[in-house]
C-alpha cells in the first residue's frame, strides 16, 4: 500500500464528503475477481449481486456480478452505484472510467499473468459458443496498454484507492493476502474464513515455467 | 510546438542517448528532443486513448462482461 493509500485511509478515504466507501474488486476477467468476491463474501462484507449469472464451469463457485454493472459503459444514468455504498461490487478493470465521481472507491485489483489470463478467456469464448479472431499477441499488448492506462487513472482520482493482489500469491498465501487486504479495508474482517474462501484447485490455466 | 511550454530535463543512457540521435538524424528530425517528443506522444495515446480499445470490448461483449 502506498503512503497516499495509507493517508487517504486514515482520512477515512473521503467518508464525510462521498459517504461510506464502495468495496469494488476488479481486474480483467480470469484473474481471480469471482474468487476475492467469494473471499469478502466470507469475511462477512455485504455484497451487491443479483445472482443472475450463475456458476458454471469457468466459475464452479460462482461470478458475484450485477447485471447493471454491464451496461455502465452505455448506460448515463449511474446514480445506482450509489446503493453499494458499504457494499462490494464487481467491475471488471474495463468498466473501471465508467464508475461515477460521487462516491468513494477501495478498490481490490487483481493481477494474472497476462498470457494464463488470455488462456483462461479463450477456454471461457469456446465455453460460451463464441469466437474471437484476435490475435492472442495483440490482445497481450492491449491488456498491458489498458493496466497502464488504469494505473495512471488512478493516479488522478482523489475517490479512489487501490491495492493490487496477484492471483498466484493469493493461491500460494492466502493468510497473507487476507491480512493485506483486510488492512487495507480497514482491519475489520474476518480473515481466516477469508483464507478458508482460497481453492487452489480453480487455479487451473496455470504458467508452467 | 517546440519551445512554447515549459520543459522538464530527463537523463537517457548514453548508448540509448546515441541510437535516438543517430535515428533522429536520418529520419530528418531538427533536434533530438523533436524526435523524442514526438515518439513520446505516439506512445501515450495508447494510454490515453484506452477508451476506444475495440480488441478489448469485443473480447468482453464474448466473455458476457460488458453488454
Amino acid at each position: 500500500m502506498s503512503l497516499l493509500d495509507s493517508l487517504r485511509g486514515l482520512l477515512g478515504g473521503g467518508q464525510a464528503k462521498y459517504g461510506e466507501p464502495i468495496v469494488i474488486v476488479s481486474g480483467l476477467p480470469r484473474s481471480g475477481t469471482s474468487m476475492m468476491m467469494k473471499m469478502l463474501d466470507a469475511a462477512g462484507i455485504p455484497i451487491m449481486t443479483d445472482a443472475v449469472r450463475t456458476a458454471d464451469v469457468d466459475n464452479p463457485k460462482g461470478y458475484f456480478e450485477l447485471e447493471r454493472v454491464k451496461e455502465l459503459e452505455k448506460d448515463p444514468d449511474r446514480s445506482w452505484v450509489r446503493e453499494a455504498r458499504g457494499k462490494a461490487l464487481k467491475v471488471i478493470s474495463f468498466l473501471l472510467k465508467d464508475l461515477p465521481d460521487d462516491n468513494a472507491y477501495r478498490i481490490v485489483f487483481m493481477r494474472r499473468d497476462i498470457d494464463e489470463v488470455l488462456a483462461s478467456q479463450n477456454k471461457m469464448l469456446v465455453h460460451r459458443g463464441e469466437q474471437d479472431t484476435t490475435d492472442d499477441a495483440v490482445m497481450a499488448e492491449a491488456y498491458r496498454n489498458h493496466l497502464a492506462a488504469v494505473r495512471i487513472m488512478a493516479r488522478k482520482k482523489d475517490n479512489w484507492s487501490i491495492v493490487e493482489i496477484r492471483y498466484d500469491e493469493a493461491i500460494r498465501d492466502p493468510a497473507a493476502v487476507a491480512r493485506k487486504v483486510n488492512a487495507f479495508l480497514g482491519g475489520r474482517y474476518d480473515v481466516q474464513r477469508m483464507v478458508e474462501a482460497v481453492d487452489e484447485k480453480l487455479y487451473r490455466n496455470r504458467k508452467t515455467a | 510546438m517546440f519551445g512554447l511550454g515549459k520543459t522538464q530535463s530527463i537523463k537517457l543512457e548514453r548508448d540509448l542517448y546515441d541510437r535516438v540521435k543517430k535515428i533522429a538524424d536520418v529520419a530528418g528530425y531538427a533536434t533530438v528532443e523533436e524526435f523524442v517528443t514526438h515518439v513520446l506522444e505516439k506512445e501515450l495515446i495508447h494510454f490515453e486513448d484506452a477508451k476506444s480499445d475495440d480488441d478489448i470490448r469485443n473480447k468482453l461483449r464474448g466473455l458476457g462482461y460488458i453488454s
